[in-house]
C-alpha cells in the first residue's frame, strides 16, 4: 500500500452544465514511476489529468465527485489550492515560458514561496536547470528572455520551473506533441531519469512514447477507464478487447 | 460576336471601377497634403521664441506670447491622464481577467464602445452640470475630469484587448506553480501585455491632447499664466478657437502657431505608436 | 502557512474588487451622464414638453422661447450630405489600399489615412475657415450656381449668396473627417477575405472588379455597416470643425449656401452665455437628446453586430 503516492476513488467530474466528463474512475498512482493515460482524443484523459492539480477550479460550473487521496487527505476538499499546486507541478502541450528572464522564470515559483534570499535562490536555479538537461545551455544567458530559446528549451525550461518548487508529482499534458523528434526524447529520457524524484504522470497520444517511458498505463475511453496494468503487460497482452483495439490501431 | 462586347463591357466596368477606387485614394492623400501643409506654412511662418515666452498681452498690443496656454494644456493633460489611465488599465483587467466569462464583463465591455462615441461636447456639459455648477466656477480640476472620462473607455479597450493577446496557457501555467490570481496578472499578465498597453496610453493621450469642445465648459480659459488647478486654466486648443474667431491678425497668427504646435505633437505621438506596433509585431 | 494563504486569497479579493469597480465606474459614469443632464433640462422639458420642442423652430433667447427643429435639421443635414459623400470614397481607398496599392506602399498609405483620422477637429476647423470656406466662397460654389441654379427644382439648393460659411462647406469637411475612419475598418474587414474564396472567382474568369463586388464586398458587408454607423455617430457629435464654418444660424436652410446650426454648435456657442435657467436648461436638453440619439445609434448598431457575429 505504501508505494501508492496518490489514489483515486470513484472520481466523476461534470464541466458547466452538467457534460459528464470523467466517469466513475479509481486508479492507484504509484510512487517514484511514471503512470501514463492513453486513449482517443476527447475521451476525458486532459480532463482527468486536470483534477489532480484542481485546474478546473479556473472555470465556473465544474464539479467534482469522490475522492482523490493524497498526503493523508482528498485533495479534492482542500481549501489550500496554492499549496497543492506548488506540491503538484504541470507541463503543458506548448512551452509557456513568462515574459521574463531564464532566470527570473525559474525562480518565480520559489518567490511565490517566500524564497527571498538571492544565494540560495541561485543555487536552486541552477539545480533545476541541471536536472532539466538545460544548464549547459541556459547558463551564460540566464538573464536573457526566456522567448529566445528554442521550443525544445522552452518546454526544459518550463519542466526546470516546475522541478526548482520540489513538488512530489508532475503532471505532464502532452508534453512532447509540440516538439521535434530531437527535443521529444530529450524530455523522455528526462522524465524516466526524473522518476527517482517524483512521481510521473503523463498524458499521450503517442502510444509508442507510452510504451517506451512508462510503468503502468491507463486506457480511457468515453469519460471512462477500460484498463489500467503494467505498461508491457497492456501492450503485450490487453485484458479488454477495446484496449486491443485501439494499441493495435484499429480504431482512434 | 456578342460573345465578345460582353467580355469588353466587362473589362470596360472593371477599368471604369478600379480608377474610381485609385481616384478615392488620390483624394484621400490630397486632403492630407493640402490640411498638413496649410498648417505647416502657416505654423512655420507665425512661430516665433516669444510664442513660447510670453504670456498673453492685451488684445491688439503686439509682443503677446501663448505660453501661459502652453502650461495650462501640460496641467491639464497630465492630471486627465494621472486620473484616466489607472482606472482604464484597471478596468480594463477586470472585463479580460476576472470578468473574462461573466456577463456584466461582456456588457460594460460594449458599454465603452459605445461611450468612447459618445460626443465629447456631451461630456463636457455633463462635468459642467455635476463639478462646476456645485462649486460655482470654471477650473482645471473640472477640465481635467471631462478629458479623463473621455480616456477611461479607450485606455480600457485597448488595455482588454492586449491582456487577451496574452495567451491563457501562460496563466494557468503560473496557477499550477501555485501563483494567487492577483499575482498572475500583475507579476506575468502585464509583462506581456506592457507594449501594447503603453501604445494604447499613447494613442489615448494623443486623443485627448487636441480635444475642445469638453474644455469649453469646464476649463474654460484664462488670459493670465495659471498653476492653480481650481481656477479657470487656460488651453492651447480653446485658445486657438477663441483667437480665430477674434477680430485681430496676429491673434489668428498665434491661432496659426498654436494649431501647428498641436498637429505636430499629436502626430507624432500617432506615429510613435504606430512603430512601436510594428516593431513589436516583428519581434 | 495557513495565514499566508488566508493573506493571498484577501489580496487577491481585494484586487478583483478594485478592478471590478474601475470596470464599473464605466457604467455608473454613462447613467450619471443621463440623470444629471434629464435633471438638468427638466426646466425645459416642463415648459416645452418632448414633441413641442422638438418641433419647434423656435430659438429666441430674449423672449426665452426654445425649440429643437432648426438645430435637429442643421445636425441631420450636415451629418447626411457628409456620410453621402464619404461612404464611396471611403470604400475606394479601402478597395485601393487591399487590391490595388503596390505592398511597399502599403503600410505608408494605410498610416497616411489614419493620420487623416488624428488630426483633432479644431485643426479642421482652423483649416476650414482661414483656408478652406473663402476657396469654397470664391471659387467653388459660384461656379456651382452658374451651372446647377438655372435647373429647375434642383435650383433651389443653389440659390443665396456664396458666401463658403455654409451647410455645403460644413458637410465637406465633415466628410474628409470621417473618411478615415470608415476606410480604416472596412480595409481590415476587407483583408479578413479568405484567399481560397477570391482565387476560385479569379478561377472561373472573374475580372478583378468582379471579385470586388462579389466576394470581397459580400464577405465585408457587417464591417461596412459598422463603419458607417461609426462613422455617423462620430458626425452628429462633431463640434470644432462645425462650429468655425456653419455660421450658427438658427433657420431651417433650403439652400446648400445657408448658414446653419446644429445642436454641438449651439451648445458650444451659446452655454457660457446663458443667461436665464430656462435659457441654460434648454441648451442641456439639446445636449440630452444629441445623447439619445447617439447612443440610441450606437446601441443598435452594436446589438445588430453581436448577433451577426454569434449566427
Amino acid at each position: 500500500m505504501s508505494d501508492q503516492i496518490m489514489s483515486v476513488k470513484n472520481l466523476n467530474f461534470y464541466y458547466q452544465g452538467d457534460v459528464h466528463a470523467v466517469k466513475n474512475i479509481s486508479l492507484d498512482i504509484k510512487k517514484n514511476q511514471v503512470t501514463a493515460l492513453i486513449g482517443p482524443s476527447g475521451c476525458g484523459k486532459t480532463t482527468f489529468l486536470r483534477c489532480f492539480n484542481r485546474m478546473h477550479d479556473l472555470y465556473p460550473g465544474h464539479r467534482y465527485e469522490g475522492e482523490i487521496l493524497f498526503e493523508g487527505g482528498n485533495l479534492l476538499e482542500r481549501k489550500d489550492i496554492t499549496e497543492l499546486r506548488s506540491r503538484i507541478g504541470m507541463v503543458f502541450q506548448k512551452p509557456t515560458p513568462f515574459p521574463m528572464s531564464i532566470f527570473d522564470n525559474i525562480a518565480y515559483g520559489l518567490k511565490l514561496k517566500g524564497i527571498k534570499n538571492r544565494a540560495e535562490l541561485t543555487d536552486r536555479v541552477e539545480q533545476a536547470l541541471k536536472q532539466a538537461a538545460l544548464w549547459d545551455e541556459a547558463k551564460d544567458r540566464l538573464k536573457q528572455s526566456a522567448n529566445g530559446l528554442s521550443g525544445g528549451q522552452q518546454q526544459r525550461l518550463v519542466l526546470a520551473r516546475a522541478l526548482a518548487v520540489e513538488p512530489d508529482v508532475l503532471l505532464f499534458d502532452e508534453p512532447t506533441s509540440a516538439l521535434d523528434p530531437i527535443s521529444t526524447s530529450k524530455i523522455e529520457e528526462l522524465m524516466v531519469k526524473l522518476k527517482q524524484e517524483v512521481s510521473i504522470l503523463i498524458v499521450t497520444h503517442n502510444m509508442q512514447q507510452a510504451a517506451r517511458i512508462s510503468d503502468q498505463t491507463a486506457f480511457m475511453y468515453m469519460g471512462e477507464l477500460i484498463e489500467c496494468d503494467q505498461t508491457d503487460m497492456m501492450f503485450t497482452n490487453p485484458k479488454e478487447k477495446l484496449t486491443e483495439e485501439y494499441i493495435t490501431g484499429r480504431f482512434g | 460576336m456578342n460573345n465578345m462586347t460582353e467580355i469588353d463591357k466587362r473589362k470596360i466596368i472593371n477599368v471604369v471601377a478600379l480608377s474610381f477606387s485609385c481616384a478615392a485614394a488620390t483624394l484621400g492623400l490630397f486632403w492630407l497634403t493640402f490640411i498638413l501643409a496649410d498648417v505647416l506654412r502657416h505654423g512655420f511662418t507665425y512661430i516665433t521664441p516669444e510664442l513660447f515666452l510670453n504670456e498673453a498681452a492685451p488684445p491688439g498690443m503686439a509682443g503677446g506670447g501663448l505660453k501661459h496656454a502652453f502650461i495650462g494644456q501640460l496641467l491639464v493633460t497630465f492630471f486627465a491622464i494621472l486620473i484616466g489611465v489607472p482606472l482604464g488599465i484597471l478596468g480594463g483587467t477586470y472585463l479580460a481577467e476576472y470578468g473574462r466569462h461573466r456577463r456584466i464583463g461582456r456588457f460594460i465591455s460594449t458599454l465603452s464602445d459605445i461611450m468612447i462615441s459618445v460626443p465629447s461636447i456631451v461630456i463636457g456639459t455633463f462635468v459642467y452640470a455635476i463639478f462646476v455648477k456645485p462649486i460655482g466656477h470654471f477650473s482645471g480640476f473640472a477640465g481635467s475630469l471631462a478629458l479623463a472620462i473621455i480616456m477611461i473607455p479607450v485606455v480600457l479597450r485597448t488595455t482588454e484587448e492586449m491582456i487577451f493577446l496574452v495567451p491563457w496557457e501562460i496563466r494557468e501555467a503560473a496557477f499550477a506553480l501555485g501563483a494567487p490570481y492577483y499575482k498572475v496578472i500583475l507579476q506575468i499578465v502585464y509583462r506581456g501585455a506592457a507594449t501594447g498597453i503603453f501604445t494604447g496610453i499613447l494613442l489615448a493621450i494623443a486623443r485627448i491632447a487636441g480635444e475642445t469642445a469638453p474644455l469649453l465648459f469646464t476649463s474654460f480659459n484664462n488670459m493670465f499664466l495659471t498653476t492653480n488647478m481650481n481656477e479657470p486654466m487656460p488651453s492651447l486648443t480653446v485658445t486657438i478657437y477663441q483667437y480665430a474667431m477674434g477680430p485681430y491678425d496676429d491673434w489668428h497668427e498665434m491661432a496659426w502657431a498654436a494649431s501647428f504646435v498641436v498637429t505636430l505633437f499629436i502626430l507624432g505621438l500617432t506615429i510613435m505608436g504606430r512603430l512601436i506596433i510594428r516593431w513589436k509585431y516583428k519581434n | 502557512m495557513a495565514s499566508t494563504i488566508k493573506r493571498e486569497q484577501n489580496l487577491d479579493k481585494l484586487f478583483s474588487i478594485i478592478t471590478f469597480s474601475a470596470a464599473f465606474l464605466v457604467l455608473a459614469i454613462i447613467v450619471s451622464i443621463f440623470i444629471s443632464l434629464f435633471r438638468e433640462s427638466l426646466t425645459a422639458i416642463d415648459a416645452f414638453g418632448f414633441f413641442g420642442f422638438v418641433s419647434s423652430t423656435a430659438w429666441d433667447p430674449v423672449r426665452e422661447n426654445f425649440g429643437a427643429a432648426t438645430t435637429l435639421y442643421g445636425t441631420l443635414i450636415t451629418t447626411l450630405l457628409a456620410l453621402a459623400m464619404a461612404v464611396p470614397v471611403a470604400l475606394g481607398i479601402a478597395v485601393f489600399i487591399t487590391e490595388l496599392c503596390p505592398k511597399v506602399l502599403k503600410p505608408i498609405f494605410g498610416t497616411a489615412i489614419e493620420l487623416l483620422a488624428a488630426i483633432p477637429s479644431i485643426i479642421y476647423g482652423m483649416w476650414g475657415l482661414f483656408t478652406f470656406a473663402p476657396l469654397m466662397g470664391e471659387y467653388v460654389e459660384p461656379l456651382l450656381q452658374r451651372v446647377f441654379e438655372p435647373i429647375p427644382i434642383i435650383g433651389q439648393l443653389f440659390t443665396g449668396v456664396p458666401l463658403g460659411i455654409d451647410i455645403l462647406t460644413t458637410s465637406i469637411i465633415l466628410s474628409i473627417m470621417i473618411t478615415p475612419f470608415i476606410s480604416s475598418i472596412v480595409h481590415d474587414t476587407f483583408a479578413l477575405t479568405p484567399v481560397q474564396l477570391k482565387e476560385s472567382a479569379y478561377g472561373i474568369g472573374a475580372t478583378r472588379w468582379e471579385v470586388i463586388k462579389d466576394v470581397v464586398v459580400p464577405h465585408a458587408k457587417t464591417g461596412i455597416f459598422g463603419s458607417i454607423i461609426i462613422a455617423m455617430g462620430r458626425a452628429l457629435g462633431e463640434t470644432m470643425a462645425v462650429a468655425f464654418v456653419l455660421g450658427n444660424k438658427h433657420e431651417i436652410a433650403t439652400s446648400l449656401f445657408d448658414a446653419s446650426a446644429t445642436i454641438t454648435v449651439t451648445l458650444a456657442n451659446e452655454f457660457t452665455e446663458a443667461d436665464t435657467d430656462l435659457y441654460l436648461s434648454s441648451l442641456f436638453y439639446l445636449a440630452l437628446i444629441l445623447l439619445g440619439m447617439n447612443f440610441l445609434l450606437l446601441a443598435i448598431a452594436k446589438t445588430f453586430l453581436a448577433r451577426k457575429a454569434k449566427s
